[in-house]
């Protein structure tokens, strides 16, 4: 594990994924142990759904207004919020970690002096932060999928992996902000708080802005939406929305690249 | 012989008054450069500057003539660097530590690093977390030399080590030169500028003061010593002699400020009865400002 930029890094976050590992893998399964007792309320939970204040739903739930098919109870339980937040913070703590972390511990100086060029360091370090996430992701899957046969939830296999996949993207792209941030400030808590400020207001903006005709559209400006927009646990990938993710930490990661190779180095 | 490190107007302004400004230097191939200042001179920028951890905001750095800055990674391919503020994984051991530092640079001779360890006795087999600022210190030096870099940048390498291991550490330094490679190296601490380098630079808030070699550098050394004599002893017997610039007489306590050799003052107390020797520190400073008058007096 030490052979490299990328295996050290991947090294310095087993501890973290494994406890990460453990509280998903509780999450995931208590969630879906509920789902028979979710199907044997009564018929009318749905409407209750539907009466709750629309602002209130959304935040919590989305726009599902589903809650005991399989999809939307796995979406409002899951997918919504509590799942892509978990994410979205392992990859900015480990993101934010990567340059600013190293940097803010003073072992930057030797790493950088071995010989190596930065953008090579910052990739390698970006493409640990990545493997971690979707290590997780695959967990997330699994433990679904495992969970999903022993209650009999009735869902495809291969949309939950599409909705991990998914979720891990979503998880990367902050992942790379905050790696940018870091690479660009030095601090790494200035670049975490950063990357889940934006990613805290992303999920209110696409949370909320449908409720009026005239916010609907800023929606689209958040990388939530682009996750979740397209239900992908119901309808399966959807190709633009998968490259809009991509495509976000394209340049999330051009920037931490470009930034990082002009900069000095403190520690 | 050729130039290793070659400065040319080097200039890093920070926001205040920090930094260094227009230092013109060269460091020889096969020569153990000192580079010595007081702490906030601008060293650890210069070095850092070489080593393109932070860039210029004019002037050039070249090392074995290539482009500090666009070269980088060959220049770091071909040297040691030991940082001044020393900072190690705290979650390897030394082992580790300098297995991983070893393969970013495609391996080196294991055999060698143990030979070092031995020689600085220090223990590898221990979490970096819970070794003391010494050893951290020596894991940090086996770093710099265990690839036999042709060029060696150390910053301030001595502090924190004790005395039997910085004279092991300093015959180390003695085997680099002789195999011809070059030692680049900041102090703030005379005396040990003076037992291992060729030649010293001088720098002072910012500014290269002088280049010279060590030989002058001791010629031109300030001493205090203070004689402790069983009886009094006139003053006049010390002050006509050669290099003294001061002397003050207390009772049977008598003081010198000698320049250059001590050796006259320390024959002439010997027709005495010596009860105590004290010699102070050298300091720093007082060769600056024998630099500084003498840069003025040339001038004048």
């Amino acid at each position: 594990m030490l052979r490299n930029v990328f295996l050290k890094t991947l090294r310095d976050q087993r501890r973290s994924l494994l406890w990460w590992g453990i509280g998903l893998l509780a999450l995931t399964s208590l969630t879906v142990a509920t789902y028979p007792a979710v199907t044997d309320v009564p018929e009318g939970f749905d409407e209750f759904l539907e009466q709750l204040p629309e602002a209130l739903a959304r935040i919590f739930i989305g726009g599902f207004t589903d809650f005991t098919s399989p999809e939307g109870f796995l979406n409002t339980q899951l997918f919504v919020l509590v799942v892509p937040i978990m994410f979205v913070i392992f990859a900015v703590l480990g993101g934010s970690g990567a340059i600013a972390g190293e940097e803010g511990a003073g072992t930057l100086s030797l790493l950088l002096t071995s010989p190596l060029p930065r953008w090579r360091i910052v990739v390698q370090k970006f493409g640990a932060v990545a493997v971690a996430t979707f290590t997780l992701a695959l967990l997330l899957w699994v433990s679904l999928a495992i969970g999903a046969v022993a209650v009999d939830l009735d869902v495809s296999t291969l949309r939950l992996a599409a909705v991990s996949f998914s979720t891990a993207l979503l998880g990367v792209a902050f992942g790379a902000l905050a790696l940018a941030l870091g690479c660009i400030t030095g601090a790494r808590g200035t670049s975490a708080g950063a990357a889940s400020g934006v990613a805290m207001a992303a999920y209110f903006l696409n949370a909320l802005a449908p409720i009026s005709d005239v916010t609907t559209p800023l929606q689209k400006l958040s990388p939530f939406y682009y996750f979740i927009g397209a239900d992908p646990l119901t309808n399966g990938l959807n190709i633009l929305h998968v490259s809009v993710l991509l495509g976000l930490t394209a340049v999330a990661l051009g920037v931490a690249l470009l930034a990082f190779e002009r900069r000095d180095v403190r520690g | 012989m050729s130039t290793v490190i070659e400065l040319d107007g080097l200039t890093k302004h920070y926001g205040s008054a920090r930094g260094i400004a227009g230092v013109d230097l060269e460091v020889n191939e096969g020569e153990v450069f000192g580079f010595l200042g007081p702490n906030g001179a601008g060293k650890t920028t210069t070095i850092r500057l070489v080593l393109d951890l932070i860039r210029p905001s004019s002037g050039t750095a070249r090392v074995f003539s290539l482009d500090a800055r666009h070269d980088a990674t060959l220049i770091h391919s071909r040297t040691g660097y030991m940082p001044g503020e020393l900072a190690l994984y705290d979650g390897l051991t030394g082992t580790e530590m300098l297995q991983y530092a070893a393969n970013l640079r495609g391996g080196v001779d294991r055999g060698f690093v143990e030979e070092l360890a031995e020689r600085l006795d220090c223990d590898l087999s221990r979490p970096i977390r819970t070794l003391s600022t010494g050893n951290k210190h020596k894991v940090g030096l086996i770093h710099a030399l265990m690839h036999r870099p042709e060029l060696l940048i150390l910053d301030e390498p001595t502090s924190g080590l004790d005395p039997i291991v910085q004279q092991e550490f300093h015959r180390m330094l003695d085997e680099v030169r002789a195999e011809g490679r070059t030692v680049f190296l900041s102090s703030h601490i005379l005396p040990e500028v003076e037992a291992v380098c060729d030649r010293v630079g001088i720098i002072r808030e910012g500014r290269l003061v002088t280049v010279l070699q060590v030989k002058a550098l001791k010629e031109s050394a300030v001493n205090d010593l203070e004689f402790h004599f069983a009886a009094e002893v006139p003053a006049d017997e010390f002050a006509s002699l050669p290099g003294v610039r001061e002397v003050t007489v207390e009772g049977t306590v008598v003081r010198c400020t000698i320049t250059g050799s001590v050796d006259a003052v320390v024959k002439a107390a010997a027709r005495h009865e010596v009860l105590d020797v004290i010699s102070h520190e050298r300091d720093l400073e007082e060769v600056f400002l024998a630099y500084y008058t003498g840069e003025s007096g040339d001038a004048a």
